[in-house]
């Protein structure tokens, strides 16, 4: 085995020197903090339930980020910070994680956390949580004494550390959780006992999660603001005009361009594309590699030179999304110039439908495209946009309407469909996010978001599978590269554009949720300018 | 109108010749017929002399009308030719109001002519389930109806169809009850004429003024009922209609008034003109009108 890699040896420095820092975003303003202060955040998303243990998603993910410490926490690069853990170290084989705890950290109730909530909490995670990759190469989660946890893996496992981090892998209380009940219907779940900067006082669905700060949290002095109350929205548009009018101050993934623009202008507001690198969301269009036309892998390379993605996000969004070109967006650590784009090439979209027999001479490719519903400038327009687009091509696009979301995933997930615009999210890690898509072994129907193109080649299943257990982070960056290259040479995905999620807050607002994790990372560094 | 004019009437013209002196008279009922026939005009003279595909994209998303000399009205969100989107969504749009108001005529027509002729239990029975659809809320219940199904003109048709046939069939039952019991039906029952021939050959064209009012005012209400649908997402993407017009642009009713207001005013005008009509022909086909 190699020695002590490059990547694990820097972590444990920044261990170090967390130890002393307490964890504190770099960026912190050389401004004292102010204390007290509700922050009112606005969000258009429904969580059913509020333990991100058994619950994927970014709905249920912030107010979970607050109500429950994680082993880490990330700032605005991909460098892991310390939280409830205070220092950590990989073994020599890369294969065993040792995390050290915080003493006195207090869970909600008053109870000490100790090694045998993370190991019992992790242990759910691994057993509940949509994510299975996250947590598959573990062996056993030990708690040798009350501050020590240890993770055993079978093979080298570096998307661990970013695993252990917000939103994925809460912390719970066994002695609240532990009750014999299932865990994902636990009402429990609701009005959870947790171990973060803010414990929850009341959710109520459709109008507001109400966060108080939790007085004996670890982290000495923090957090800095009293209340937040996540304040629920009908849509997009009555959540900009809340925070226009002052009745709420921080407004995280908002992705209309349209009302972006409006707040960019008026200038009353502060608005940043920072704190996405992790969710990582990309808009695409997939096509079903199975059905007659598509399997043809020139009829795919054509359909995506007929389509400009400069339009896209230059006229559809006004130039703030970006034009996505791989499986892994821009911010992400394994973002790779050398893939196949596809350039908008009318030309050569024409030829190459003309070698697959389509076009002139030939017979008039029809196919038909579905997209996600209730998301009219990421996927309706867009989807209309390729009709038209393709047309030029002398290709004839159906667009199908789908009254409802889950309407959309049974029908893709089914495998009824030619195209679809879709939105998948990188989760930080290739190993969470990427894989699923592309995995021979991921071809599961009836399950959305699994590989639904039925795409199959061994080659990249060999890359992502070798790039997952890769320690050593330039090696790994240049195995996913690889991957990713051959990915785009056969398309079962053709990369359109990165949402332009977008974080919003007034003047006011100090220290705003801008690490890789956005408003899914902790908020005990916000504070109220009075 | 005045006396003079009903004794220069010979009595020997037809009730729908007389119906038409009494149309033309009225200004409302003209401007109406006027509008209608330039839309109609518009929608099939238009896309011969206005030759864009209106889902082409051919210029900058939003650009104001006016702006560019080939684009007239402007564009949309996608930047495709309004104009163009006008002159073929018409097509489209009149096509769902007068298919949903023959298939309101049709069911509507068949419950309340059986409902009217026969009484009693077949009356009944069929009242039921008359009322039993007049008590849905008509929007909701076509939005069910289309989600249900695919979002396609014909299905749109069909529920705005559905949904709108309880008045038709009130209405067509009510003038089949009174028609009934006239003497000219009882005389050809006394010479044997069947059940069927009566109801379709005797009882409806006597019937059919009032009728012909109530689908008049049927297209226009299916037109809006389009136009409804679409605003709530639910129309037919593949084919160019003033609803999905509205539809795809009511996103941008802040920014871009044009993409909206445009196919907007359309919808308004052509259910303008349907509606003035319906009420000419009602006023033409009312007797009490001719006896002024």
């Amino acid at each position: 085995m190699t020695p002590i890699p490059a990547f694990s040896r820097r972590f444990l420095l920044a261990g170090a020197v967390a130890l002393t820092a307490l964890g504190t975003a770099p960026s912190l303003s050389a401004q004292e903090a102010q204390t007290g202060g509700t922050l009112v955040v606005a969000s258009v998303q429904k969580p059913r339930h509020l333990n991100a243990a058994v619950q994927s998603g970014i709905a249920t993910g912030v107010p979970a980020a607050q109500i429950f410490a994680t082993l880490l926490r990330y700032g605005e690069d991909f460098e892991p910070q310390p939280y409830l853990a205070e220092s950590w170290e990989f073994s020599d084989d890369s294969k065993v994680l040792t995390l050290t705890l915080r003493s006195g950290a207090t869970f909600h109730d008053g109870q000490p956390i100790t090694a045998e909530d993370v190991v019992w909490s992790l242990g759910v995670v691994k057993e509940n949580h949509p994510f299975s990759s996250m947590l598959e190469p573990v062996e056993a989660f030990e708690a040798p004494d009350p501050q020590t946890v240890v993770i055993r893996m079978k093979q080298p496992h570096p998307a661990i550390l970013l695993v252990l981090s917000s939103a994925l892998t809460p912390i719970l209380p066994k002695h609240v959780f532990d009750d014999g009940q299932d865990i994902k219907s636990n009402p429990k779940n609701n009005l959870p006992v947790g171990s973060g900067p803010f414990k929850v006082t009341a959710f109520e669905p459709g109008q507001h999660i109400i966060l108080e700060r939790h007085d004996g949290f670890f982290l000495e002095g923090r957090p800095y603001l009293d209340r937040i109350v996540i304040r629920q929205y009908q849509d997009a548009n009555s959540g900009v005009l809340a925070l226009e009018s002052g009745e709420a101050q921080l407004f995280p993934l908002l992705d209309s361009t349209r009302l972006i623009r409006r707040l960019e202008k008026s200038g009353a507001m502060t608005v940043t594309d920072q704190g996405y690198a992790g969710i990582g969301p990309v808009n695409w269009l997939a096509f079903n590699t199975k059905s007659p036309a598509l399997s043809d892998v020139r009829v795919r390379q054509a359909v995506a030179h007929a389509i400009d993605r400069d339009f896209v996000t230059k006229a559809l969004h006004s130039g703030l999304s970006k034009p996505a070109v791989e499986p892994v967006v821009q911010g992400s650590p394994f973002y790779t110039e050398e893939v196949e784009r596809y350039d908008f090439d009318l030309d050569k979209a024409k030829a190459l439908l003309a070698e697959a027999g389509f076009g002139e001479g030939g017979e008039t490719l029809k196919l038909r495209i579905d997209y996600i519903p209730d998301n009219e400038e990421q996927q309706r327009a867009i989807a209309e946009y390729v009709k038209a687009a393709l047309a030029k091509a002398g290709v004839e696009v159906t667009v199908r309407a789908s009254p409802d979301f889950p309407t959309w995933a049974q029908r893709v997930a089914s495998y009824d469909f030619d195209m679809t615009m879709d939105q998948v999210f990188n989760w930080g890690d290739p190993v969470i996010g990427v894989n699923r898509t592309y995995l021979c072994s991921n071809i599961r129907e009836g399950i959305i978001w699994s590989n639904t193109q039925q795409y199959c080649n061994e080659d990249v299943d060999k890359l992502l599978n070798e790039a997952g257990v890769e320690p050593d982070l330039a090696r790994r960056k240049e195995l996913y590269a690889q991957a990713f290259k051959q990915i785009t040479t056969d398309i079962p995905i053709h990369f359109i554009n990165e949402v332009p999620y977008h974080t919003v807050w007034s003047q006011a607002v100090q220290n705003p949720p801008v690490s890789i994790w956005g408003a899914m990372g902790p908020m005990d560094e916000v504070w109220l300018k009075q | 109108m005045t006396a003079p004019a009903r004794t220069t009437v010979p009595a020997a013209r037809g009730p729908m010749a007389e119906a038409w002196d009494i149309f033309r008279r009225s200004p409302s009922a003209m401007l109406g017929l006027l509008l209608l026939g330039l839309v109609i005009l518009m929608t099939f003279a238009g896309p011969f002399l206005y030759q864009v595909d209106p889902f082409e994209i051919v210029w900058a998303p939003l650009t104001p009308p006016g702006e560019e000399a080939t684009i007239p009205l402007g564009t949309d969100n996608l930047g495709r030719d309004i104009l163009a989107g006008l002159i073929e969504g018409g097509s489209a749009t009149l096509a769902v109001g007068f298919a949903a108001a023959a298939i309101t005529m049709l069911i509507g027509v068949v419950i309340g002519a059986y409902a009217g002729f026969y009484g009693g239990i077949v009356d009944d029975m069929l009242m039921r389930v008359t009322e039993f659809f007049q008590v849905l809320p008509p929007l909701l219940f076509a939005m069910v109806v289309v989600t249900l199904f695919q979002p396609t003109l014909v299905n749109v048709a069909l529920a705005i169809g559905i949904v709108s046939w309880p008045q038709t069939a009130r209405l067509t039952r009510s003038e089949f009850r009174r028609i009934r019991t006239l003497e000219y039906v009882s005389a050809m029952r006394a010479i044997g004429a069947g059940d069927g021939n009566i109801i379709w050959r005797v009882i409806l064209p006597n019937a059919l003024p009032p009728l012909i009012v109530s689908a008049t005012l049927t297209i226009g209400m299916a037109i809006l009922f389009e136009a409804g649908l679409s605003f709530l997402g639910l129309s037919d993407p593949n084919v160019m209609s003033w609803g999905l017009m509205i539809g795809s642009g009511r996103e941008y009713l802040l920014d871009a008034w044009w993409v909206v207001t445009l196919p907007g005013a359309m919808i308004f005008l052509t259910v303008l003109g349907v509606s003035l009509v319906g009420d000419g022909l009602n006023d033409a086909f009312n007797p009490r009108m001719r006896e002024r």
